[in-house]
This record gives C-alpha cells, sequence and structure tokens, in this order.
C-alpha cells in the first residue's frame, strides 16, 4: 500500500471484494427508504379520504396498506443492517491483520519510539473506529442522504417553493456542518493522541508491577498517572464541545425548518393553494427531515472520528521499512561471515567505525567487549534488523542487502538476551504458531536439549498452555535454543547464551550448544570467558572498533594481550 | 454467568454521580431539556390544525407558533452546549477515576501476581470496561428524561382519547417484556464478544511486544495468522451481539410504528364522524414517530445497562478480592494542581534480624518453593543458589511480599510482618531479573519520586557513571519505552541504581548482574560488599558464593543444603556439582 491512503484507497481495499454484499445492502437500503417516503403519502391519502366522506372499509384498506408497508420497511431495515455488519467486521478485520503485517515489517527504529501500548491503540482502536466508519457510517450517512434527497423531492412536488426553501436550508446546514466538523475533526485528533499516550502510560505501568511495588514507588507512579490524566482533561472537553457545535447546527437547520413548515402550511392553507391533507405533508415531511438529520448528526460526529482515525492508520501504512527485501538466496549449510569495513551510525551516535574482520564458515567466532562497544549492533546487522551506513556485511559471500529477508532470518538463529514467550501453548511458542511444523521434529529438539522430562511433567505435552510468567529464566533460555534448533540456520548468534542459568542446566546447555554447534557458524556475544574457550577466534572491541583480533588460544597464551588481561579479571568472578 | 459478589449497577452509579455532583447535574438538566423537547413539535402541530380548522382558543395565530417554534429552538441549543461541556467533565473524571482506582488496586496487590490474566486483557479492561462504567452515568440522566417524556407523551394522549392511546399501549407493553425476556441471553452474548475483544487485543499486545523476535524468526506471516484467527472468533461473536441487538431493535421499532397504523385502524370511525380531528391524528403520529424512537432508546438503554454489568464483573475480577465498590471509592484525582509530592519515608528500626519461617508458595502447575526457612543476620551475605525452576526467583518475591505468601512468616527483628508492605523501601529495596523500567530518564527511573540527595551515591554505586557520561544528556537521556535505548546492562544497572538511592539497609538482588561484563560486575560487587548493607542475593557466580556468609542450595522449591560454601562442598553432592572450580 502506498504513502497516501485516503477513504477511497481503503473502500477500494478492503469493500471491493464484497461487492456483492454491498449491492445487496443497497438494494434493501433504497427499498426501505422508498417505503419510507411513501407513509406520510398513504396517511395523507387517508386523511383525505376522511374529508372526502369516503366508505370506513374504504379508510381500513388504506390503514392496512399503511401496516404492511410499515412491516416490510422494517424488515428490510434489518437485513441491510446485518450485512452492513458482515461487511465492516471483514473488512477491518483484513484491515487489522494488514497493519499488524505492516508493522512487523517496520524497522526496529520505529518500534524503539513507540510504546506497545500506543501500537495496540493504533491496530486496534483505531480500526475499531473504522469499523464505524465501514458498517454504519455507509449504511447509515448514505442511507440518509438518500432519505434527505427523497424528502425535498416529496416537498417539491406539494409546491416548489417549499421544496427550494428547505433544500436551502438544508444546503446552508450543510455548509456549517462541514466547516464546524472540520474543527471538531482536528480536536478530536487531539484527543485521541491524548488518549494513545495515556494509555500507553497505564500500560506500561502495569506492566512494571513488581518493580514499582518493590521500590515503594506506587504513589509515584499514581501521581503520574494524574498528571497525564489532567493534561487530557482540557482536551477532551474542547473535543466535546466542538463535537457538540454540530448539533447545534443540525438543531437550528430543525428549527428553522419547522418554522418555514408552520409559516408556509398556515399561509397557503389560509390562501387556498394547498388542501388540510397537502399541510400535513409539509408538517409530517419537515418532522421527517428531523429523524434523518438526526442520525447524520450522530454519523457525521462518527465520521470525525474514523477520519482521524483513519489519518492516523495512513500515516502508520505511510512509514516504510528502510530494510528492502533482496533476490538471492542464501546457501544452506555453515556460512562465512565478513565484515567489510562497517560503519554504523544511530540516532547520530557512531556505534561502528569502519569495522572489518572474516569468520570462515564453520568456525566458532568470539565477541568479546564492554557494554555498549557494539557487540549487539554486530548481531542486528547479520540479521538485517539495521543496515550498514557504509561497508558492507557479506553471508556466504552475499552482501545482506542482496539476500531474500526469509532466506536470511531463516539461515542465521540468534538467541536474544530476553525471550519472547507468548501466552499460547509450548507448541506454539517453539513454532512461533507455524502450524506446518511436526511434532516429532518438535519432540526431538526437547530431547536433544534434554528437555523431555520437563515436557513430560506438563499436564497436556505440547498442547500445554505456558505463559511468561510460568517460565523460569532458565526454562525461557531453553525455549530460545529449542527455537533456533527448529530453524537449523547456517549461522547461529548466541548473545550471552548462558547468562541466567545455574550451573546444572548451564551444563544442560552447553552440551546443547556442542551439538547445535557442528557443522555450523557460531559467533557468541560473551560476557563470561568460559565461553569463549569454545571459540576458534576472538575479536576484542571497544568503542565500536577492534582492540584485538586473533586465534583463542593464542590471545590467551599471550599474557600482554587484551583477552588474557580480562581473563585474569575474570578469574576473580569466575 | 451473573457474579452475585457484584451489587447492582445503580450502587456503583450513585457512588459515581456523586463523585462530581454539580457537573452532573449540570449535564442531566440540559439533556432533559433536549430529551424533553420533542414533546413539542406534536402539540405545535396539533395546535397549527386546530388554528387552521378554527378549533383552537382565540388570539392564538400561526405567527403566534412560528414564533414558539424559533425561541423553543435556540433554547435547545444553549442545552446542548452547556450539557456537552459539563458531561465531557464529569465523564472524564469518572471515568479517570474508576481507572485510578483499579491502578491502584492493583498497585496494593503482591507484585509479581497483581494481575489475574495477561496484561493486555487487563489493560484493556482499564481502557474499555472504564469507559463503558463511566458512559452508565449518561445512562442516569437518558433514562430519568426517557420515563419523564413517556410519562409527559402519555398524559398528552390519554387527554385526547383514552381508548386509543390504549389499544397503541397494549404491543408496547408485550415488546417491553419481550425485552425482558431477551435479557439472560444478552449477558452471556455480550461476555462472549468482550472476550473475544480482549483476546485479539492481547494479541496484538503480543506482536507489538515481540516484533524483533518474531522478525528474528522469520515468522511475520505465521504470528498475523494467529491474530486472523483470533480476528475470526472475534467477528463471529461480534456479529452474533450486533444481530441480538438489531433484532431487539427492530422488534422495539416495528411495534411501535404498527401502532401507529394501529391508530389509523382504530380511529378510521372516530374521524369519519368528527370526534378524532386532523389536528388530534397529528398529534397522535407526531408522537407515535418520537415514541418509536423513545421505545427503542428505551430499550438500548437497558440493553446498555445489562451490557454495563458485564464490564463491572470484569472490572471487579481484576480487583481480585476488593470489594467490587472499590471501584467508585471517592480520592481527589488532582485535575488542577499536582498532586502532593510522596511522603518522605519514615524513620524505621535498621535490620538486626530477618528470620523466614516456612515460608511456601506453589504453582497450580509445578514450580514454587515449599517450607523454606532462613536467618539473616545484619551485615551478612545471603546467596541462593540452585539449577532452572528450582524456585529462586519465588523464594525472592515471597519474602519481599512480591508474591502472597501461602503459608509461613516473615519476621523482621523478631516481629511477624506483612511483607508486601513491609519488605519495601526504605527497609527493603529489590532489582528483579528483568527489570522493568518506564519511559523517561535515567533520572526518573532512578528516583521514582524521591528527593535528588541520594542520585550521586546512587549511579557511582550500581557503576552507571562511565555509562551516563556517554550519552549526550547524561542522567536526562530518555531511555524509550521500556527502555530500548539502553542495553540489558544498563537497564539492570539503572535498577540498581534505583534499588541504592532507597538507601536500604537490606539489598535484595535477583541475578543482578547476568547481563554485566566481567570488569563492570566485579566492581559492581566490590562496591555493595564495601558496604555495611545485608545482603540476599541469587547468584551461580563462585566468587560471589565464596564471598557468602551462608549459601542456600534451592532444589525443587526446597532448601537442600545451607551454610558457608566450604562446607557445603564438603556435606553436599549436589553443591559439588553445582560448583564449578575456576579453570586453569
Amino acid at each position: 500500500m502506498t504513502g497516501g491512503v485516503t477513504h477511497g484507497a481503503l473502500l477500494r481495499t478492503y469493500l471491493g471484494p464484497q461487492r456483492a454484499s454491498v449491492v445487496v445492502m443497497a438494494v434493501l437500503l433504497l427499498c426501505s427508504i422508498a417505503l419510507e417516503i411513501a407513509e406520510p403519502r398513504i396517511a395523507a391519502f387517508f386523511i383525505e379520504s376522511v374529508q372526502l366522506g369516503r366508505a370506513e372499509s374504504t379508510l381500513v384498506g388504506i390503514s392496512l396498506v399503511f401496516l404492511a408497508v410499515a412491516a416490510f420497511r422494517q424488515l428490510a431495515k434489518v437485513i441491510a443492517a446485518y450485512a452492513s455488519e458482515r461487511v465492516s467486521w471483514t473488512a477491518t478485520n483484513a484491515a487489522r491483520e494488514d497493519l499488524a503485517a505492516h508493522v512487523l515489517s517496520l524497522d526496529l527504529g520505529f518500534h524503539e519510539s513507540r510504546s506497545p501500548g500506543e501500537l495496540i491503540e493504533r491496530i486496534d482502536g483505531d480500526v475499531n473506529q473504522v469499523a464505524e466508519f465501514f458498517s454504519s457510517l455507509i449504511v447509515h450517512l448514505i442511507g440518509n442522504a438518500v432519505l434527505v434527497l427523497g424528502i425535498l423531492g416529496a416537498l417539491t412536488f406539494v409546491d416548489w417553493r417549499i421544496g427550494l426553501t428547505f433544500a436551502a436550508i438544508t444546503l446552508l446546514g450543510y455548509f456549517f456542518l462541514a466547516q464546524v466538523a472540520g474543527v471538531a475533526t482536528v480536536k478530536w485528533e487531539a484527543d485521541r493522541e491524548q488518549s494513545a499516550k495515556f494509555f500507553g502510560y497505564v500500560s506500561e505501568s502495569m506492566r512494571a508491577t513488581e518493580d514499582l511495588k518493590s521500590s515503594n514507588a506506587t504513589e509515584y507512579a499514581l501521581s503520574r498517572f494524574h498528571k497525564h490524566l489532567r493534561s487530557w482533561l482540557p482536551v477532551k472537553v474542547r473535543a466535546e464541545g466542538w463535537g457538540s457545535a454540530i448539533w447545534v447546527v443540525l438543531s437550528l437547520v430543525f428549527t428553522a425548518g419547522s418554522a418555514f413548515a408552520f409559516g408556509y402550511g398556515g399561509f397557503f392553507y389560509q390562501n387556498g393553494t394547498v388542501s388540510l391533507s397537502g399541510v400535513f405533508l409539509i408538517i409530517a415531511y419537515a418532522t421527517m427531515l428531523n429523524t434523518p438529520m438526526e442520525v447524520l448528526r450522530h454519523q457525521v460526529q462518527a465520521l470525525q472520528q474514523a477520519s482521524a482515525a483513519i489519518r492516523r492508520m495512513a500515516e502508520l501504512f505511510g512509514h516504510k521499512p528502510t530494510i528492502l527485501d533482496g533476490t538471492r538466496t542464501l546457501q544452506k549449510g555453515a556460512l562465512s561471515v565478513r565484515f567489510d569495513h562497517v560503519t554504523f551510525s544511530y540516532q547520530d551516535k557512531k556505534i561502528l567505525d569502519e569495522l572489518t574482520f572474516e569468520v570462515p564458515a564453520g568456525t566458532s567466532f568470539g565477541l568479546v567487549g564492554r557494554t555498549g562497544a557494539g557487540k549487539s549492533t554486530i548481531a542486528h546487522l547479520m540479521f538485517r534488523m539495521y543496515d550498514p551506513v557504509q561497508g558492507r556485511v557479506l553471508l556466504g559471500e552475499v552482501d545482506t542487502r542482496d539476500a531474500t529477508l526469509s532466506s536470511l532470518r531463516s539461515q542465521v538463529g540468534f538467541v536474544t538476551q530476553d525471550v519472547q514467550v507468548f501466552d499460547a501453548t509450548l507448541r506454539e511458542n517453539l513454532t512461533f504458531f507455524d502450524r506446518s511444523v511436526d511434532d516429532s521434529l518438535l519432540l526431538s529438539v526437547l530431547d536433544t536439549l534434554e528437555l523431555r522430562p520437563w515436557l513430560d511433567g506438563l499436564p497436556d505435552g505440547l498442547s500445554s498452555r505456558i505463559s511468561p510468567s510460568s517460565l523460569s529464566a532458565g526454562q525461557a533460555q531453553l525455549l530460545a535454543l529449542a527455537r533456533v534448533f527448529l530453524k537449523d540456520p547456517g549461522l547461529v548468534i548466541l548473545d550471552e547464551p548462558s547468562s541466567k542459568l545455574d550451573l546444572v542446566t548451564e551444563a544442560m546447555v552447553e552440551r546443547a550448544l556442542d551439538r547445535m554447534l557442528a557443522g555450523r557458524t557460531s559467533i557468541i556475544i560473551a560476557h563470561r570467558l568460559d565461553t569463549i574457550l569454545r571459540t576458534d577466534h576472538t575479536l576484542v572491541l571497544s568503542q565500536g572498533a577492534v582492540v584485538e583480533h586473533g586465534v583463542t588460544a593464542d590471545l590467551l597464551a599471550d599474557p600482554d594481550s587484551h583477552l588474557s588481561e580480562l581473563y585474569r579479571v575474570g578469574r576473580v568472578l569466575q | 454467568m451473573k457474579n452475585d459478589s457484584v451489587p447492582p449497577t445503580l450502587t456503583f452509579l450513585w457512588r459515581l454521580i456523586t463523585y462530581s455532583p454539580w457537573r452532573y447535574l449540570a449535564a442531566a438538566g440540559g439533556w432533559a431539556l433536549f430529551h424533553l423537547w420533542p414533546l413539542l413539535p406534536g402539540v405545535l402541530g396539533k395546535l397549527l390544525f386546530d388554528v387552521l380548522e378554527g378549533r383552537a382558543a382565540p388570539g392564538i395565530t400561526v405567527w403566534t407558533l412560528v414564533a414558539i417554534v424559533v425561541a423553543a429552538g435556540l433554547a435547545r441549543c444553549a442545552a446542548i452546549i452547556g450539557a456537552t461541556v459539563a458531561w465531557a467533565g464529569w465523564y472524564l473524571r469518572a471515568r479517570g477515576l474508576v481507572q485510578r482506582n483499579l491502578l491502584a488496586r492493583v498497585f496494593r496487590l503482591p507484585g509479581a501476581q497483581a494481575m489475574p490474566t495477561n496484561v493486555g486483557e487487563s489493560i484493556s479492561t482499564v481502557r474499555d470496561d472504564s469507559d463503558a462504567i463511566a458512559l452508565m452515568g449518561g445512562w442516569g440522566f437518558d433514562m430519568m428524561s426517557g420515563l419523564i417524556f413517556a410519562g409527559g407523551g402519555m398524559i398528552i394522549l390519554l387527554s385526547v382519547d383514552v381508548k386509543i392511546t390504549l389499544i397503541v399501549m397494549v404491543p408496547l407493553a408485550i415488546v417491553l417484556g419481550l425485552a425482558q425476556f431477551a435479557r439472560a441471553r444478552a449477558y452471556r452474548i455480550r461476555e462472549q464478544s468482550r472476550d473475544a475483544t480482549a483476546k485479539v487485543t492481547g494479541t496484538i499486545g503480543e506482536i507489538v511486544v515481540a516484533v524483533r523476535a518474531i522478525k528474528a524468526a522469520n515468522k511475520e506471516k505465521e504470528v498475523v495468522e494467529r491474530l486472523r484467527a483470533d480476528n475470526r472468533v472475534r467477528k463471529t461473536a461480534m456479529i452474533r451481539d450486533k444481530v441480538q441487538s438489531l433484532a431487539i431493535d427492530s422488534v422495539f421499532n416495528s411495534t411501535a410504528s404498527l401502532g401507529a397504523g394501529l391508530t389509523l385502524l382504530v380511529a378510521a370511525g372516530q374521524m369519519r364522524g368528527g370526534d378524532f380531528t386532523i389536528g388530534d391524528f397529528v398529534l397522535f403520529s407526531t408522537y407515535l414517530m418520537q415514541v418509536a424512537d423513545y421505545t427503542a432508546f428505551m430499550g438500548f438503554l437497558v440493553r446498555t445497562y445489562q451490557q454495563s454489568g458485564v464490564s463491572f464483573v470484569r472490572a471487579a475480577a481484576l480487583l481480585q478480592g476488593a470489594p467490587p465498590m472499590t471501584l467508585v471509592d471517592h480520592h481527589p484525582l488532582h485535575l488542577r494542581h499536582d498532586p502532593p509530592p510522596p511522603a518522605p519515608y519514615p524513620d524505621v528500626e535498621p535490620l538486626r534480624e530477618l528470620e523466614v519461617r516456612s515460608l511456601t508458595h506453589v504453582f497450580p502447575g509445578s514450580g514454587g518453593i515449599r517450607d523454606v526457612s532462613m536467618t539473616l543476620r545484619r551485615g551478612t551475605v545471603t546467596v541462593v543458589t540452585g539449577e532452572v525452576g528450582s524456585g529462586k526467583t519465588t523464594l525472592l518475591r515471597s519474602v519481599l511480599g512480591l508474591y502472597a505468601a501461602q503459608d509461613g512468616e516473615v519476621r523482621w527483628n523478631g516481629s511477624r510482618v506483612d511483607p508486601g508492605d513491609f519488605m519495601i523501601p526504605p527497609r527493603v529495596a529489590y532489582t528483579p531479573q528483568n527489570p522493568a523500567l518506564l519511559s523517561g530518564s535515567i533520572r526518573e527511573n532512578i528516583l521514582l519520586g524521591l528527593p535528588e540527595d541520594g542520585l550521586e551515591r546512587a549511579v557511582q554505586m550500581a557503576v552507571l557513571g562511565p555509562d551516563v557520561e556517554r550519552l549526550d544528556d547524561g542522567l536526562d537521556t530518555e531511555i524509550g519505552v521500556r527502555g530500548v535505548r539502553l542495553s540489558g546492562g544498563q537497564v539492570q544497572r539503572t535498577a540498581a541504581a534505583r534499588m541504592f538511592a532507597r538507601k536500604p539497609s537490606l539489598l535484595v538482588m535477583d541475578d543482578l548482574s547476568s547481563a554485566l561484563d566481567v570488569t563492570t560486575e566485579q566492581e559492581l560487587w566490590r562496591r555493595i560488599f564495601a558496604t555495611d548493607a545485608t545482603c540476599l542475593a541469587v547468584s551461580h557466580r563462585p566468587a560471589v558464593l565464596e564471598r557468602a556468609d551462608q549459601v542456600l542450595l534451592l532444589k525443587q522449591g526446597r532448601v537442600i543444603a545451607a551454610g558457608p560454601l566450604a562446607e557445603l562442598l564438603e556435606t553436599s553432592a549436589d553443591m559439588r556439582m553445582h560448583y564449578r572450580l575456576p579453570r586453569e
């Protein structure tokens, strides 16, 4: 989807596939409108018949027709509304899925500047408002617009001057309505913005209860809640105030309409131009104009909110991933890695400076350095979470920018420091909801990781529900390893693989790693020097530049090397 | 599924209304005027025909009626503006109050088990259910005006013709009976659609939190597929919910408009005789058009009332045991001035001895701790170790009251305490394994409302100084959402600084150094050991274990060995397996 998502484009994209339902909906809607306009005509005919002194049986016949029309109109309305509800949910579900997929495709830089609460509000809250746009707005807004036109036509039929006057009142009314609605949309947008910030904070503080509680800072957290609420209040009142200005305009339109209907009716009757039943028609239609106007008022209000939501959706769709897909497929099997004069900056700060190194396929490579030295960035570059500002990152001698993202990310496995556990089954957690993965494969991986006893202890085996709170950090770590195992990648990046494990589990993981790393290239970001001992080569990094690079055993043997210096310091702790 | 422990919605509503009664009254007055206004056109319409047919009182002309129409219209506009502004003010206060009370309750609960379901669903309750509850305030005066409107309309109609009025009212009574009948069903289906909605929100929440992991796993499609499945369930539930609403609406609507036809049918004879004038018919048909709308409106109000009951039940569930009325307890919202600063810490008795007796907290499936006892004397270091899932974190959380103890007790200097409210700063401070930071600056995250005086020392203790120096804005650097702009080690040390800033006499640390590099870690421990603070830490680091005055070895939730490391290495085979000598 392109940057400019207009209402029209949205309609085409999401309503196009449901053309048939939309047509059925429209036909039923037009039927019910025609019948609605017919009703006062029937009543007027009744009055005329009374005045002409027609037989009671005729009058009864007319009332029965009236009843039938009323019943059928109701039925048509319900079916149309049901159809619109279906259309709306089908369309907005698709929009929600597209937005989620789009958000997933965006760069990490985008996500780092937005809270999850804010994005939930964008993908769910905003789309819910757009749901209004699809269902009730299209049915009611267009339906009632047609109804208004029909009523104006009927009034013109009584007398052209009356038709003209009401047309003028309606047009003037909608002109002011549009003006007021324009301002109100902006105010509503500000309101939604505040709402998103407010709930961003609420969500964040609810995720931090353990920290807040144990820091005796819940009072403080509440006071920040109060501040957010306080800055929302004036914005909310302004938005609602402008929203009500729309009602005022409609109310004025209706007042003018009634005044003219009464005036014209009285004047023309006393003139002898129209009969009493004609006056009845004028009054009845003028009153009928009230109902669609009231509905339109509601709908225009919802339209403001929906337009604000659509604008934000468009803005979200407008964010483009800078990481673009390549065309080359990475070969299977162990991958070589080469950094060729790679420079990387983040928010104007240089993280990596002309970094060059090489890891032959099938070897093991250690990265050592202080926090912030650029180790995680190196990992992220191999994954194409970012692209280098200058230089090239080559995997299997293919520039990462030329490789397809899917082959890249299935060929590279990454064990991160914090593991994402979903509130879902163990199977879904292992496969990331990929249903094509066979259970036997999952079981063999769990066997390799010596997790079979744990699995057997779970109530429903692979179908047991697990959640972030039910797994210990160590179990989560093993889950992360299992996920990488399943991918069978040619390059494995381990970010502090055993950081949160006790020694027994660590031994378990070490054995698993021995098996996993065999026949693959591995890059290990290690804080513990013990871990370094399993690598062939080591690179010591400081502030984005190479301090030392060589065969691990050689560096450790040289008492003057940085690595052996670090190792000596580390021994105090290890 | 009605929860009996939840008091009737009306009781809630009354407490909510009395939170800001004047604003509510202003809104109610304005809306009442707005809702009652439709009584006028019918009466004026009848008068017009009476004037035209020469039946009206002398002195009333067509132009008198036009003047009344204009004056009433202008009065209505004034009512709309006044009522809206008053309502917006009341609504945000009422909703804010419910949200504040929900949050305050969540914050009072044991910190690590504060939410009954996943966080996304709890957030959905704080967002949507608080809205449904506050909107019920509008329901109050809508209902009131609706009843007055119906009553006034009935009196006017009865004064015109009793027989016709009654014949029209019978179908309406039947409709109301039907609506009552549909009530139980409405409740259930509404609950399903709310749950399905919460599930979708929860899934979207998980997706946006896990973006990096999902990208890394190359499973974007599969994850969206999962959202699609949740979406489908929600669509079915929502359509059923809506169709039911539509069906009830249309029963209301059509019964009333069929009533209008009925009037014609019944009045046919009388109109021929001239007992029932055209003016009377205009009054009836105008009112019936509105009564139709109003009956539907009342039906809508009945449903809103039922549906808001669901929101109350969900909100009450989030309270986890507190009386449901806590939701609408009156508390200041500080909307005009900043809230008062948190009270300074009281002077407390420094720790001499902490005793934990038979502490137990087990989880439904497996895991947890059973019957754990230990004693910490002032100035000592106690290290808890054990394999994955052995209950180390659970032990710390239970001691701190972040989990409610199921059995056992915690004694501070000999007296039994309630850990949740007692084992907090300034007595105890804690660094969790995966600290959660708030958006804002490093400074705000360390202080969390404390005065600045301990900041420098805390930063220095946590070995955060060099990192802060390298950041452009120093301590005022915005850390981004959940601290994403910091590295894992920086997040952990910010949390450690937060702990030190509270100057506790007991430090509790869950694998504090897990994301740190060797030199930083060594420095951090050196600084901790240099103070006289009492320490309780989870760690596997041999150097820390060696320094410990006592080591507790956990296995499957029980302490299987306790004492100084040297002793344990002699007596416990498990400890020997656990402890790895430095490689030579």
